[in-house]
């Protein structure tokens, strides 16, 4: 039997899937072989994009890079290679008393995946993106020369590569900061919002909050529209916890997480079923106002509860649609966007909507921009094409443009922030679907 | 805990597996023939664990040098050292192939293995675990230079499980089935019959716990190789496996 390196690929999104050669190795010999005996290359971590930004012709998947390198505990920086889940990175330093100070809201990504998308978390208008926090990371370019690179040496190539979506080569291993935290910890407080007014009161109300986000209904009509709850956090301190929690306050007992076995089949999830999901989540909280105490998997990663929650969206797949509109106009685009949706009957089951921050003007290629972003995910059918259009339409009139991690079917001037990344070596399936679209 | 074929991924992920569960090693011992892994993977338990280890060059094509091994002891030997080499269609006839496997699988490995099991004899105490694998179970026209070599060390563990029971020390077999690794990488194995390494070490570490004789990874393995063994030899010689 020879080894047949050739396999069905697709990120979270299950949409689209490829049949192409994925490859693995943690050798840097071996990498560079791989990278020089191949014409189009991309880089892969833990396939936690939704789209096509990590399929290509000849993936590399960052997999068996998962050591770690080494921890200075005395100062919270920690060193690994690319292929390191955060999930990884808590395990170790959350017993140490320290933090991410960027998580997205999946814990099942890389480090190498957290560079190239530079990812941000709930509290991006207090800490900015992942990137604030890396000093450095080593980089595998076209011809195979491994380069360091950071704010000091090699800093075209270290700003092109943060949210380069891979396009600029290999990243190998990466060194980062970690904040200092006294508990695993988080005090919580929810808010319901009535409708859109409320919830932009609320968020701007809730500036000095390190960590705030909202879920919204978005099947909600007229006066409703934009009904939701906000959600606001800081690391609890150690004096605030009582019990049980104050007497190991950096460990988590460990909790049952179930797993979704199955694709669902298609008339699980329809209007009507997103309907109840969000009236009940909507309604789970009788109070307006509930102040409590969470630990920090409760409270960034709920739907890593449940592992394989994508197969519930079925074997066609789903995309998650986010884009962020100036803070100026941001109100007025996001009632446009919530009334297309509301009118084209094809619900989203997640809505999640934040407040960007400013953004670090060096960092060219990351998404975030000052202003309001919605993250929606919608099944794949027949009709959800016209709609992806309709909402570009819009976000194109306020300006606004597309997160990369996420696109899979957008218009290509909205992702047109993102520069300096044309190579011959490192191609994927997106850059050449958003250069054909041009 | 001494490790024999330290770059081996199920090797690597017992030792997070049983430092995960709070074991304590003054130091684990690394043998390997890829220094450049195994110094990534002593790393990687130092940051993780704090766990001390100390990395052993072993080739074992070559001739070894036993003194240097003269400081080494520990309880527990886990011993994943394998090679494949080519399968019959490509390697049969190539004669340094076949000595290769032979050598790492079996005759270069034992005496290794006899030398640690001489001190576990002395303290007598502790767990040697080897691997081989289902390919020893019976011989097979697509690998059986491999299979023979993993079959006479399968014979060679039980022997030495017999031995040493009365002085106190235990030996386990482990015929892991398929597993998705370095070396079967791209290979089209069935998913029901593949386990990854991680999932391989917490069932290995279970059965350590438990001291098993025997243990196939995979429980539905046993029965395939239940049915295999008793295939009638006028039948078996006909088949394509
Ligand atoms: C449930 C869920 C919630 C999420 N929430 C958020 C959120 O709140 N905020 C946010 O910003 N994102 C969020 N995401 C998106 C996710 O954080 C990003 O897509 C992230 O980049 C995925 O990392 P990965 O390791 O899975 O990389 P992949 O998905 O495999 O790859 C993503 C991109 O990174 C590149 N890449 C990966 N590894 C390397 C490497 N070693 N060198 C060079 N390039 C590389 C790939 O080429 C690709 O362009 C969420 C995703 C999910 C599934």
């Amino acid at each position: 039997m020879k080894p047949n390196f050739t396999q069905k690929v697709t990120n979270w999104g299950n949409f689209p899937i490829v049949e192409k050669e994925m490859r693995s190795e943690d050798s840097f010999k071996k990498i560079k072989e791989f990278v020089l005996n191949h014409n189009e290359v991309i880089a892969r971590g833990n396939g936690r994009c939704y789209g096509d930004a990590s399929l290509g012709e000849n993936i590399f998947s960052t997999k068996k890079l998962n050591k770690f390198i080494s921890f200075d505990r005395l100062n919270g920086i920690i060193e690994c290679e690319s292929g390191v889940l955060l999930s990884e990175v808590l395990e170790i330093s959350v017993p140490q008393g320290y933090f991410l100070y960027v998580t997205p809201g999946t814990k099942f990504i890389s480090i190498g995946g957290a560079i190239a998308s530079d990812v941000h978390g709930k509290n991006h208008h207090a800490e900015g993106c992942f990137s604030e926090y890396v000093t450095e990371f080593k980089l595998m370019t076209e011809n195979g020369d491994i380069i360091i690179c950071s704010r000091e040496e090699n800093s075209d190539k270290f700003w092109a590569t943060i949210g380069g979506m891979g396009l600029t080569g290999i990243i190998l291993s990466a060194k980062f900061k970690l904040k200092n935290i006294e508990t695993a910890y988080i005090r919580q407080e929810s808010i319901k919002a009535e409708n859109l007014d409320e919830i932009f009161r609320l968020f701007e109300e809730s500036e000095s909050w390190t960590y705030t986000v909202a879920w919204i209904d978005c099947l909600q009509k007229g006066k409703n529209i934009g009904r939701s709850i906000l959600m606001r956090g800081e690391h609890a301190f150690r004096h605030e916890l009582t019990g049980n929690d104050a007497k190991n306050p950096l460990v988590l007992k460990k909790k049952f997480s179930p797993t979704v076995p199955f694709y669902f089949p298609n008339f699980v999830l329809n209007a009507l079923t997103v309907k109840i999901f969000n009236f009940l989540y909507y309604k789970k909280q009788s109070k307006k106002e509930v102040k409590n105490f969470t630990d920090y998997e409760t409270f960034f990663y709920p739907l890593d509860a449940v592992t394989d929650w994508n197969k519930i969206y079925g074997k066609s797949g789903f995309i998650q649609y986010q884009m962020v509109i100036p803070k100026e106009t941001g109100k007025e685009g996001m009632k446009k966007i919530l009334e297309t949706i509301a009118n084209s009957g094809n619900g989203s089951f997640l809505a999640v909507l934040k407040l960007f921050g400013e953004n670090n003007p060096e960092a060219y290629n990351s998404f975030p921009t000052e202003g309001y972003t919605l993250a929606l995910d919608f099944k794949v059918n027949s009709k959800l094409k016209k709609l992806v259009d309709q909402l570009d339409q819009i976000v194109q009139e306020f300006g606004g443009r597309i997160y990369l991690t996420k696109d899979s079917m957008s218009r290509s001037s909205l992702t047109a922030y993102l520069k300096n990344v044309n190579s011959s070596k490192f191609v994927s399936l997106q850059h050449k679907r958003i250069l054909n679209n041009k | 805990m001494i490790v024999l074929g330290s770059t081996s991924e199920v090797a690597q992920a017992f030792v997070e597996k049983a430092l995960q569960e709070g074991e304590k090693f003054e130091r684990i011992y690394l043998f390997t023939s890829n220094r450049e892994t195994t110094e990534r993977f002593a790393r990687h338990i130092d940051v993780k664990f704090l766990q001390q280890s100390e990395i052993i060059e072993l080739d074992l094509t070559k001739t070894i040098n036993y003194s240097e091994f003269d400081q080494i002891n520990s309880s527990v030997l886990f011993c994943a050292t394998g090679y494949l080499g080519e399968g019959t269609e490509e390697g049969l006839y190539d004669n340094k192939n076949t000595e290769r496997i032979i050598d790492i699988n079996y005759s270069k490995l034992v005496p290794v293995m006899n030398y640690f099991a001489q001190k576990f004899e002395s303290r007598r105490s502790g767990t040697i675990i080897g691997l081989s694998s289902v390919a020893g179970d019976r011989g097979r026209q697509s690998n059986f230079i491999y299979g023979s070599a993993k079959a006479a060390f399968t014979a060679y563990l039980s022997g030495l499980r017999n031995y040493l029971f009365e002085k106190k020390v235990h030996v386990m077999t482990v015929k892991p089935g398929f597993m998705a690794t370095k070396m079967t990488e791209g290979l089209p194995l069935n998913p029901k019959l593949t386990v990854t390494p991680k999932k391989a070490a917490e069932c290995i570490y279970k059965a350590f716990k438990k001291q098993k004789n025997i243990v196939y990874v995979l429980p539905i393995w046993g029965v395939i190789m239940l049915i295999i063994r008793n295939i009638p030899e006028f039948i078996f010689k006909k088949l394509k496996l």
